[in-house]
C-alpha cells in the first residue's frame, strides 16, 4: 500500500535540516520505500510504499519516528516531535450506549459532539488532497485528517440521523441489505460487523464505509466521532467479498494497534473545536476488551553477529531500538527488547529485533561475500537439465522454433477423459481448467495461429499432469514438436528422432504401426515405449515423447572400436520385392547374414525397386570378390525365400 | 632447331613458376602449346633440317612437350582450378544459402544464463513439483491460515481432496514451495537453485497467470545477510553488467525474517531517476534470510544453521535487462512466430 505526504507535514512532527532528498534517499534504504519525489510549489510530496507488516507507518506520527531514527544513525541530526494530546472537556448533555461484541471488535471509542459544517481551511483541505484524499467538508475532513495523522481511520455519524440511544455492533446476517454513503446497495455474505440502531436498522459497516442512511450530511448539527479496532480478518473478508476497498479498509484489514484509537479520538476532539466549532456533549466511551499484549524478547550479542555477519556494539543496538519505540533493557552479552504496542503483531522472535537493529545500522554497510561453501548435492554434469539442453540446442540448429504454451488448457483441448483430469477449482477462464496430459493440441493451436506462414516447425519441451488416488498428480517432461510444410514427409520426422536420439546414444530404436490407430508410428526404445509420431494431413506431422524414457537411456559414455586397417568393399543391391514387404526387416534380414557385413541402408527406393547399399569389411584382412560373393548369394536366397525378393536384373 | 626447342622449353618454365593464377596458366598453354602458338611454328620449320636430323628433332620437340604440359598440370595443381575457372561467375552480393536455424524462447534463454552465473558460485539445480500440497507452497513457509495469498482469487487450487496433513493442492505461486523439499533431502549446506514454471491467478498486460522463477536457497553454518548480498551483487554484476548495482532494503515476507526488497539500478538513467523507474531504482524481486520455522519444517535445527533464500521472476530480469519493452508480458506466452523469431 502506498501513502502519499507533504514534506511540510511531515516536518509538523519531525525537525531536521535534512533535504528531501536525503529523507527520501535514508529511508528508503532503511525503512520504507519513498518511489517518488514530487516538487508541489515550493514543497514536496513523498510516494512511500508501506508493507502490510508495518500499518504503523500509513501515518505521518509513524513515518516521523523512523525518519528521526534513521536520520540519526545517518548523522544527521533529527528531533522528533509527537502530537501533543490533552483530555478534552466532557458534558452528559446526551447520552449514548455502545453494545460491543469483543469476538468482532477489540476496542470502540465514541464521542458526541455539536458541530457546524462548512469548508475546512486551506491548509488542511491542500495537506488532505496532497495525500489523495478528496475534501468534502471539514467533519469528514477530519475524519481523514486523523486517519493520516495518527494512523487509525476513523468514523463520523450525523447523531441525529442515527436516531437511537443505542448502537449496538453485531455479525451480519447472509443477505442483509445495506446502503453504502455512495449510494450503492449491497447484500452481505454474512459474518460482517455491522452497527445497527434501536429500530434494528443497520447504521453502519464497521472499518469498511460508513452508510447512506447515517451520514453528515450540510445539515448536521451533532455527530457521534467513532473509532473501532475490529477483528482484522473480518474485515478482509468483507472487503475483498464487497468488493469495497476503501482506504480505512485496507489499513483496518493490516491489525493495527488499538493504542492508536485512543490517540486518534484525542486528536480528533481538537480538531473538530478547532475547524468546526467542536463542543462535546456527552461522556466518552472506551470499550476495550481486547488489550494488546506485548512480550519481551531476548536477543543475544552472537546472534545478531552471526545473521547480520558483522558485529553490532549491544548499546549502539539499543540507541537504534530505543528510537524505534522500544523499550531496552542490556545485560553483558544480550538486549531484553519490549516493542512498543505499534509493533505488537510484528514481533515475535530474535530475527525481527535483528531486523530492526541491521536495517538502521544499514544494509549498504554490511560488505558484499560471497557465501564459501559448496552445495552438498553435486550434480553430474550430464544432469537432466544438460540433456534438456543438448535437445533444444539440435531442435534450433535443425530449424525449429521453440515455443512455451501454457499447461492449462481448455476442455477442447484436453485429450482424454474428463473425470480423470487435474482440474482447476477457481479457474480464471474457461481457457484455463485442466492441466494438460498431452502437449501436442497447445503446439496445434500455435500452428493455427500463425496460419499464414506456409512452412512451420515447432516444439516444446514441458510437463504434463496425470492424476493419481490421493497423490499430487504425477508431472513427466514431455518433448514434442509439429511440422506444418507441403509435401510434409513421415520419414523427415522419423530421421529427425533417430537422429536427435543417436546424438543422445540412443541405437535401439523401434518403430511399429501406431498403437491407437490411425497414420504414423509407436516408438519404442527396446521394448519401452517412448511415444507416437502421428500423421494428421498430408502438411501435419506431429511427435510426442517421454522425455523421462528418453533421460532413463541416454548416455555421453564414448566406447572406442579400433578402425580395422582393410579396406571395406561395397555393393549396391538393387530388390524387386512386393511393395508391402516391410523394408526395415529387409534390412535386417540382410545384415543377419555375414559377421562382414558392417552396414546396410537404403540407397533408393522406386516402386517395387528399393536399392540396399552394403559395406564389407574385415578386420584380418583385405576383402576381395571371393569373399563377398558367397555371402551375397546367402543374402539373395534368403531374400526370395523369406519375402519373395529378387535381384532387379 | 635443338637450340630452339631447349629455349623455348626454359622459356615456357620460366613464365609456368612465375605464373599465379590458371588464367595466366592458360595463357601461356596457347602461347607455347596453342594452334599457332611457338611449339607448333618451331616445328613447321622441321622439313627444313637435314633429314637424318629430324627424328631426333621430333623426339626432342615431344619431349618439350610433355614436359611443358606436365609442369602446366602441376602448376594447375598448386593454383587450384583452372580450366573451370573461367567458368566461376560469382555475384558476392547476392543471398548466400544459409542452413536452416530455429529459435530458442526468450524464457529458456534466461534460464540458461542464470543457471549458468549460479553455477559457477556452487549452486545446484533442481526441480520440484508444479503441482504442490498447500503445505510446501504455504504452510511450511509460515504462512498463517488467513494470509491473503491463500486468497482463492490470488491462488489457484486444484479440485482435489485436501490431505489430512498436508492440506489442499494448489498450483505453485513461488518457487519457494522447493525449500522445504530440499531441506527435506537431509544434505548439508544447502546451495540450490530451483527453477520452475509458477502460477497465480492473475492476467493483464505484466502479468501472465503462468510465469517463471528462479530460487536460490542458501543454509549452512554462519550463512549471514553478508553472504546473501555477495550473491545478489555477483548475479546482478554478471547478468546485467558491471555498470549496474544492487541494494536490498527493508520489505516484509512470511518466509523470511529479516526481509528484503531488491533493487538494481535503473539501466536507462543509471540511476538518475527517470520515467520507468523509482529514483534511479527498479524492484527485481524478494529475498531474506530463512525464518526459523521454515528451518525447523525443513528438520534443520535452527540455533546451529542459518540461511538465506531469494526468489526472482525470470520474466522480469528478462525484461530489465534487454530493454525490450514488451508492452503486455503475455505476449511471450502468444507464439506469434513473428515475435519469437525476434531473439
Amino acid at each position: 500500500m502506498n501513502i502519499k505526504i507533504l514534506d511540510s507535514w511531515l516536518r509538523e512532527f519531525v525537525t531536521t535540516k535534512a533535504t528531501p532528498k536525503q529523507i527520501a534517499e535514508k529511508l528508503s534504504l532503511a525503512s520504507v520505500s519513498v518511489e517518488r519525489i514530487e516538487q508541489r510549489g515550493t514543497d514536496f510530496v513523498y510516494d512511500i510504499e508501506v508493507t502490510t507488516n508495518r500499518p504503523d507507518l500509513m501515518s505521518l506520527v509513524g513515518l516521523a519516528r523512523e525518519t528521526t531514527a534513521v536520520l540519526t544513525e545517518n548523522g544527521i541530526h533529527a528531533t522528533f516531535i509527537p502530537p501533543k494530546l490533552s483530555q478534552p472537556k466532557t458534558a452528559n448533555t446526551v447520552e449514548i450506549t455502545i453494545k460491543n461484541d469483543p469476538k468482532l471488535v477489540n476496542r470502540v471509542l465514541a464521542v458526541v459532539m455539536e458541530v457546524s459544517v462548512k469548508d475546512s481551511p486551506k491548509e488542511i483541505k491542500e495537506r488532505l488532497e496532497s495525500t489523495d484524499i478528496r475534501s468534502l467538508n471539514n467533519l469528514i475532513d477530519v475524519t481523514n485528517y486523523v486517519m493520516r495523522v495518527i494512523g487509525h481511520p476513523t468514523h463520523v455519524f450525523d447523531y441525529d440521523r442515527l436516531d437511537t440511544k443505542t448502537l449496538t455492533i453485531r455479525e451480519s446476517k447472509k443477505g442483509e441489505e445495506i446502503t453504502t454513503l455512495d449510494k450503492k446497495t449491497y447484500k452481505l455474505p454474512g459474518g460482517d460487523i455491522v452497527a445497527v440502531n434501536d429500530k434494528g436498522h443497520i447504521v453502519d459497516l464497521l472499518a469498511v464505509m460508513g452508510l447512506e442512511n447515517s451520514v453528515v450530511t450540510n445539515d448536521t448539527k451533532h455527530i457521534l466521532f467513532f473509532i473501532d479496532n475490529c477483528d482484522p480478518n473480518r474485515i478482509r473478508k468483507t472487503s475483498m467479498n464487497l468488493a469495497i476497498r476503501s482506504e480505512a479498509a485496507v489499513i483496518n484489514e493490516k491489525a493495527i494497534d488499538p493504542q492508536l484509537a485512543h490517540d486518534g479520538l484525542l486528536y480528533g476532539i481538537e480538531l473538530f473545536e478547532k475547524i468546526a466549532d467542536g463542543k462535546v456533549i456527552s461522556h466518552i466511551t472506551d470499550i476495550y476488551p481486547n488489550k494488546v499484549k506485548t512480550k519481551p524478547i531476548t536477543v543475544s550479542e552472537e546472534k545478531i553477529k552471526s545473521v547480520i555477519g558483522v558485529p553490532i556494539p549491544l548499546h549502539k543496538a539499543k540507541d537504534m531500538l530505543e528510537d524505534l519505540g522500544f523499550t531496552v533493557e542490556k545485560q553483558t552479552d544480550k538486549l531484553t527488547v519490549t516493542p512498543p504496542s505499534f509493533r505488537a503483531s510484528d514481533m515475535e522472535i530474535p530475527e525481527d529485533i535483528i531486523e530492526e537493529i541491521a536495517r538502521i545500522y544499514g544494509y549498504h554497510n554490511i560488505p558484499n561475500v560471497i557465501p564459501p561453501i559448496t552445495s552438498g548435492v553435486i550434480n553430474h554434469t550430464h544432469n537432466e537439465f544438460f540433456w534438456e539442453d543438448r535437445v533444444k540446442d539440435a531442435m534450433k540448429y535443425w530449424g525449429y522454433n521453440e515455443v512455451y504454451t501454457y499447461p492449462m488448457v481448455s476442455e477442447n483441448l484436453y485429450e482424454g477423459p474428463l473425470a480423470d483430469a487435474v482440474a482447476i477449482q477457481n479457474p480464471l477462464s474457461e481457457d484455463m481448467v485442466y492441466m494438460r496430459r498431452t502437449l501436442v493440441p497447445s503446439l496445434l493451436q500455435v500452428i493455427h495461429k500463425n496460419k499464414n506462414a506456409d512452412k512451420i516447425k515447432i516444439f516444446e519441451i514441458a510437463n504434463i499432469y496425470e492424476k493419481r488416488h490421493n497423490n499430487l498428480p504425477d508431472e513427466r517432461l514431455i518433448f514434442a514438436g509439429v511440422i506444418k510444410k507441403p509435401k510434409n514427409s513421415f520419414y523427415e520426422i522419423k530421421g529427425l528422432i533417430e537422429q536427435l536420439l543417436n546424438d543422445l546414444g540412443i541405437n535401439n530404436l523401434e518403430f511399429k504401426q501406431l498403437e491407437r490407430g490411425g497414420d504414423g508410428a509407436s516408438i519404442f526404445i527396446g521394448k519401452e515405449y517412448l511415444g507416437d509420431i502421428e500423421i494428421l494431413d498430408r502438411e501435419t506431422i506431429n511427435f510426442e515423447l517421454e522425455f523421462s524414457v528418453i533421460l532413463q537411456h541416454v548416455t555421453a559414455k564414448k566406447i572406442y572400436k579400433p578402425m580395422s586397417k582393410y579396406p571395406s568393399l561395397i555393393e549396391d543391391l538393387a530388390m524387386l520385392a512386393p511393395a508391402s514387404t516391410s523394408t526395415g526387416e529387409l534390412m535386417d534380414e540382410i545384415k543377419k547374414q555375414s559377421d562382414l557385413i558392417r552396414e546396410v541402408s537404403l540407397l533408393d527406393k522406386y516402386e517395387e525397386t528399393r536399392t540396399f547399399h552394403v559395406v564389407y569389411q574385415s578386420y584380418q584382412k583385405n576383402l576381395t570378390s571371393e569373399d563377398v560373393t558367397p555371402i551375397r548369394e546367402k543374402i539373395l536366397n534368403v531374400l526370395k525365400e523369406k519375402f519373395n525378393a529378387r535381384l532387379k536384373e | 632447331m635443338q637450340e630452339d626447342l631447349l629455349k623455348l622449353k626454359n622459356n615456357a618454365l620460366s613464365l609456368i613458376i612465375e605464373a599465379g593464377s590458371g588464367r595466366e596458366l592458360e595463357e601461356i598453354r596457347l602461347e607455347f602449346l596453342g594452334k599457332n602458338g611457338e611449339l607448333t611454328q618451331l616445328l613447321k620449320n622441321l622439313p627444313n633440317i637435314a633429314i637424318e636430323d629430324r627424328p631426333e628433332a621430333g623426339r626432342l620437340a615431344n619431349e618439350v612437350k610433355q614436359i611443358i604440359e606436365d609442369t602446366l598440370k602441376q602448376k594447375e595443381g598448386e593454383v587450384g582450378k583452372s580450366k573451370s575457372e573461367k567458368a566461376i561467375n560469382i555475384d558476392v552480393t547476392e543471398p548466400g544459402m544459409r542452413p536452416s536455424l530455429g529459435h530458442l524462447h526468450l524464457v529458456t534463454q534466461a534460464v540458461r544464463e542464470i543457471t549458468e552465473i549460479f553455477e559457477r558460485i556452487g549452486f545446484s539445480r533442481v526441480r520440484y513439483p508444479e503441482v504442490e500440497w498447500d503445505w510446501y507452497a504455504f504452510t511450511s513457509l509460515n504462512f498463517p491460515d488467513n494470509h491473503p495469498a491463500r486468497d482463492d482469487w490470488e491462488t489457484f487450487f486444484i479440485d482435489q481432496k485436501p490431505d489430512p496433513k498436508k492440506g489442499p493442492v494448489v498450483l505453485t505461486p513461488h518457487t519457494s514451495s522447493g525449500q522445504v523439499r530440499e531441506m527435506e533431502k537431509k544434505i548439508l549446506p544447502i546451495k540450490m537453485l530451483n527453477i520452475a514454471k509458477c502460477y497465480r491467478r492473475q492476467s493483464d498486460v505484466s502479468h501472465s497467470p503462468m510465469f517463471h522463477q528462479f530460487e536460490g536457497l542458501v543454509v549452512g553454518e554462519n550463512i549471514s545477510i553478508m553472504h546473501l548480498k555477495g550473491t545478489l551483487d555477483y548475479f546482478v554484476k554478471s547478468y546485467f553488467g558491471k555498470d549496474r548495482v544492487a541494494r536490498i532494503r527493508p520489505y516484509h515476507f512470511q518466509f523470511t525474517e529479516p526481509s528484503f526488497e531488491v533493487d538494481i539500478s535503473c539501466g536507462v538513467c543509471l540511476g538518475k531517476g527517470c520515467k520507468l523507474c523509482k529514483e534511479g531504482w527498479l524492484e527485481m524481486g524478494g529475498a531474506g534470510m530463512v525464518h526459523p520455522n521454515v528451518l525447523k519444517h525443513g528438520g534443520i535445527d535452527s540455533n546451529k544453521y542459518t540461511g538465506f533464500a531469494f526468489g526472482w521472476g525470470v520474466e522480469r530480469v528478462l525484461m530489465m535487462k534487454e530493454g525490450i519493452e514488451i508492452d503486455d508480458l503475455r505476449l511471450l506466452y502468444s507464439n506469434d512466430l513473428d515475435f519469437l523469431k525476434q531473439f
